[in-house]
């Protein structure tokens, strides 16, 4: 019997890959880290999945960001003032300060191949904290120390281009 | 000329912010018979959504939060419905027999006052004409507001049923709707999209709460002050009071007239309760105005006084008592729609003609 007979892929077949998958990849991330994989299986539901093409824009600089974005497939360049920041893979996350600040962007981001992106709302977050204020607490912590690690980082950087 | 004011931030958002504007306007004459009922529903979701959310931390599914809190305002409804509709509808045939008794004391009034105008200063007014007048008006107003109320309580059959229906889904769908529609957003304006929106819903959010928590306490308030002083239908005044506080500034001033016309009507003439009613109204305002709005509504909404009252006037001209009531949520979400895509599309405008480096 052929395996890939639709009745035995419904039978077998996991609850929901995609669900699964990037509740997995955002566990993994220091953003989730002390949080119930429960509930973060409940919030990716609620998250955005988006694709883009190769070279397409996913923010500019000067927009206004609403959203943390964890790269599902692809790749993604952030560049600022034309000169390359970083380059992201599948399981990276960026755009993390939107979440806090109702500011502009300070970078552009650009799809490099094919991607699939996840996008986690800052409403979304919201609407979270609210039903979970415990776990949420615990998201702003990691947050807190996601951002004061890039700020040690900048500041190493600043240091050492003075010097 | 067309294509270089459409390249402008200011052109492009207009253009923008009145095609949406036409959107939602056809939407709404196609869907107009069920408006109130969808308008009433979504002040409902917006009380009880947060309900839901605690039952929903409790443990419970979706569906069920959604039902228990639907269970919760059928019994809440059936109670009202039961302890005071047939209290108020005592006082209201209770006021309806004293009317003739306000027009004889106005009537009586008028006449009172011509006769000391034409001692006094020789002036003869013919008071009869004018009151004549009135009355015919006042007639007139009064068979229009009962064939509305006629009207009404026809429609309110079918609100009773209507209501929790659409209520009970927008509780447990409405966040599954908006997205599904939110995520056929380009990518190109996803985040904005969803920036406005969220705006937009925090925005009404607050205000249908804070609207409805202010006539609740103004209710409560003029109807304890009115039974207080031993004004006839303490009850009835205060619910009138309440309901008619949904509407900003003219509301209170309409809500003054009926309990000032009542205490007028009081055979012989008690000038004391027409000072206390009108006590009452501005005890009821001033503690509102300085304790309850800035707690409960704060900065629910930042427009101009002036542009709510033309509102007001041109949607309740336009929509009758529900457009008065919808006229600032209405200016409101307008307000927030247009600058958040002034604020997009300007930017956007920017990041086109910046010169590439």
């Amino acid at each position: 019997m052929n395996s890939k007979h639709p009745l035995w892929q419904n039978l077998f077949r996991p609850r929901d890959d995609r669900i699964s998958e990037v509740t997995e990849m955002w566990m993994s991330t220091p953003l989730f880290e002390k949080i119930p994989t429960k509930e973060c299986r409940e919030l990716v539901k609620s998250m955005h999945p988006r694709h883009y093409k190769k070279g397409e824009k996913i923010f500019s600089s000067g927009e206004i960001g609403a959203s943390v974005v964890l790269i599902r497939s692809g790749g993604v360049e952030i560049k600022a003032a034309e000169k390359l920041l970083a380059e992201l893979k599948p399981a990276d996350f960026f755009g993390e300060v939107a979440l806090i600040l109702d500011e502009p962007r300070t970078a552009d981001a650009i799809a490099t191949e094919e991607s699939e992106l996840i996008f986690f709302l800052r409403s979304d977050l919201e609407e979270w904290v609210k039903r979970s204020p415990k776990s949420g607490a615990q998201f702003m912590l990691n947050i807190a120390i996601v951002l004061a690690a890039r700020l040690r980082h900048t500041n190493i950087l600043l240091s050492l281009q003075n010097s | 000329m067309i294509q270089s004011l459409f390249n402008h931030p200011l052109g492009r958002t207009v253009a923008v912010f009145s095609l949406i504007c036409t959107i939602i306007l056809l939407l709404a004459i196609l869907i107009s018979p069920l408006l109130v009922p969808i308008i009433l529903s979504f002040a409902l979701y917006a009380l009880l959504e947060p309900l839901s959310a605690i039952l929903e931390r409790q443990g419970l599914s979706r569906s069920a939060s959604s039902l228990s809190v639907l269970l919760i305002l059928v019994s809440v409804a059936a109670l009202v419905f039961s302890v005071l509709l047939p209290h108020l509808a005592n006082q209201l045939s209770t006021l309806q027999s004293q009317l003739p008794a306000v027009w004889q004391s106005m009537m009586s009034m008028g006449n009172d006052v011509s006769q000391h105008l034409f001692n006094s200063l020789g002036l003869d007014i013919k008071t009869t004409n004018i009151t004549q007048h009135f009355f015919t008006q006042a007639n007139n107003w009064g068979t229009a507001a009962l064939i509305q109320a006629s009207n009404i309580l026809i429609n309110l059959t079918i609100f009773l049923v209507l209501v929790p229906i659409i209520t009970f889904f927008l509780v447990r769908d409405y966040r599954n709707f908006r997205n599904y529609m939110l995520d056929k957003l380009p990518n190109s304006n996803f985040e904005m999209g969803w920036l406005i929106y969220h705006r937009v819903a925090h925005q009404l959010q607050e205000y249908i709460r804070g609207i409805m928590i202010q006539s609740g306490i103004m209710c409560v308030m003029t109807s304890i002050g009115f039974y207080i002083i031993g004004l006839d239908s303490p009850f009835l005044l205060g619910a009138t009071a309440g309901v008619l506080n949904l509407i900003p500034y003219v509301g209170p001033l309409l809500a003054t007239v009926l309990p000032i016309l009542l205490a007028v009507s009081e055979v012989p003439m008690e000038l004391w309760l027409i000072g206390a009613a009108i006590s009452v109204i501005l005890i009821a305002q001033l503690i509102d105005s300085t304790i309850v709005i800035p707690s409960v509504i704060a900065n629910a909404v930042n427009l101009h006084p002036l542009i709510v009252i033309i509102g007001i006037i041109v949607f309740g001209n336009l929509f009758g008592f529900i457009g008065m009531v919808v006229a600032t949520p209405t200016l409101s979400t307008a307000n927030i729609i247009y600058r958040g895509l002034y604020q997009g599309i300007k930017t956007r405008c920017n990041l086109e003609t910046k010169p590439v480096a």
